[in-house]
């Protein structure tokens, strides 16, 4: 019953989705036009930069340019998926409540919007990686794609988060904004990191795991694996809290 | 018995909004709760429906409940249609294969009943006011409760539907059904085999 269900929510979730327009035209032209914003304003100069995952002494070379897109790729992949999960929690939320009245339990409908969240993010992370094959080839192809995957599952699960935790639209837009505005399209970049005097505090932001599996993974043969498993973790740790808060809202007041 | 209610407080900050309430209903029962604004009519019936806790008290339902909100609370891109098939979910119907038939036979009768079946395939985004609550009604009705709790189920309705909306109820009511119908006015109190007024916290 329960995995019938989860089906259902997912499809009537999926269709609630993508018949706003806004929604579809958001996915193909945020990234596009971030990374058009970098075409046009980086330069193909070589910059040497430190891979902070790794160890201490790694430094490896790309071009301004390719090291950018990346970068913002990233940043294009954890912004969509923060809002799409904003989104998801937050809009009709009275009727989905109604819905649980009725028998849904909070965490099948929990579990239908993190699937649509998780699918959702794995077609943003394909549209982008091969977006970027058109200005440069990454090392590994596929490794950086699952980078961008988790880049966007480690903040869909913080815009679930926030979105339990706040009732406003725009509050939680804000929240989003905010955070995504100062680490994963700011304190992230590898040319910032590089030089930056605190990166203690740089490496506890959700951003910092999948961008550096989606750089190590672009430019260089390292392993991702603990990137791979830290974010992972990461994103776990939203989404539990996420999913008590929900539940809590989602029982008797 | 339908519905057993028994000294039920509840309290927002320091305004005591229910002072012990206590009442049942018998099937095959309709019965009205009125009041002003603001008396605490939504407040009980979100209590018995499960979606409020009461401070003190109890409430038993015996059988199936079907719950109308007060405001259409539905999904605005999703059909007619498919808002039955999200509640049928809900409801624990089966929604794929064997079985479906006998909810979507009562579903369409609801249609036809209620005569917004030319929108089943619309999305509710572009439905008038009251085709929404005519959708809001029947999604509590479609799946045989045995108790129907309705919160100002005819807002929008016109006189027509209104009409419906209480041949509809005296069907239900001959086949056993009970139907606790809050509202602010009570235009025709014959239907009611009881009517409560709900003011300073209590019954009367």
């Amino acid at each position: 019953m329960i995995v019938q269900r989860i089906g259902v929510s997912v499809s009537m979730l999926l269709r609630m989705m993508f018949r706003r327009r806004i929604i579809p035209i958001l996915l193909l032209a945020i990234p596009a036009a971030f990374l058009l914003a970098v075409y046009w304003t980086t330069s193909e100069r070589i910059m040497p930069f430190r891979l902070a995952s790794v160890a201490e002494e790694v430094f490896l070379e790309a071009s301004e340019r390719n090291i950018s897109l990346l970068f913002l790729a990233v940043a294009s992949v954890g912004f969509l998926s923060s809002f799409l999960a904003l989104n998801l929690i937050q809009r009709e939320a009275a009727a989905s409540h109604r819905l649980v009245l009725c028998g849904y339990h909070p965490l099948a409908l929990l579990v239908s919007k993190l699937a649509v969240l998780a699918g959702c993010t794995a077609l943003i992370a394909l549209y982008v990686s091969v977006a970027l094959l058109l200005f440069f080839t990454p090392e590994h192809l596929f490794l950086m794609m699952l980078g961008l995957f988790l880049a966007g599952l480690v903040y869909g699960s913080y815009g679930l988060l926030v979105g339990s935790l706040i009732r406003g639209e725009l509050e939680g837009i804000l929240f989003i904004v905010l955070l995504a505005n100062i680490d994963a399209g700011w304190l992230q970049n590898p040319l910032f990191y590089a030089e930056a005097e605190n990166q203690f505090i740089i490496r506890l932001l959700p951003a910092y795991f999948p961008s550096q599996a989606a750089i190590a993974s672009a430019f260089s043969d390292h392993s991702i694996g603990s990137s791979v498993l830290a974010s992972t973790l990461y994103a776990l740790g939203f989404l539990a809290a996420a999913g008590v808060l929900y539940f809590i809202k989602m029982r008797k007041k | 018995m339908m519905l057993e209610v028994e000294n039920i407080t509840r309290s927002f900050g320091q305004k005591a909004v229910l002072k012990g309430i206590s009442f049942r209903m018998e099937k095959g029962g309709v019965n009205g709760i009125v009041g002003e604004n603001g008396s605490g009519k939504s407040t009980l019936l979100q209590i018995i429906v499960g979606a409020l806790k009461a401070d003190s008290g109890r409430v038993a339902v015996f059988g199936r409940l079907g719950y109308c909100p007060q405001e259409a609370l539905v999904f605005s891109q999703l059909t007619v249609l498919e808002h039955f098939q999200y509640f049928a979910a809900a409801y624990g119907l089966p929604v794929r294969g064997e079985g479906e038939e006998s909810w979507q036979a009562h579903r369409d009768q609801l249609l036809e009943h209620f005569q917004f079946g030319q929108y089943r395939r619309e999305r509710v985004a572009y439905l008038s006011g009251g085709t929404r609550q005519k959708l809001n009604l029947c999604l509590a009705l479609f799946h045989r409760p045995g108790l129907l709790v309705l919160d100002e189920p005819y807002n929008g309705f016109d006189w027509e539907t209104y009409l419906r909306f209480w041949d509809y109820a005296e069907r239900f009511r001959a086949s056993g059904g009970s139907i606790l119908v809050v509202t602010h006015l009570i235009a025709d109190k014959e239907r009611f085999e009881r009517i409560y007024n709900l003011k300073n916290g209590i019954l009367q």
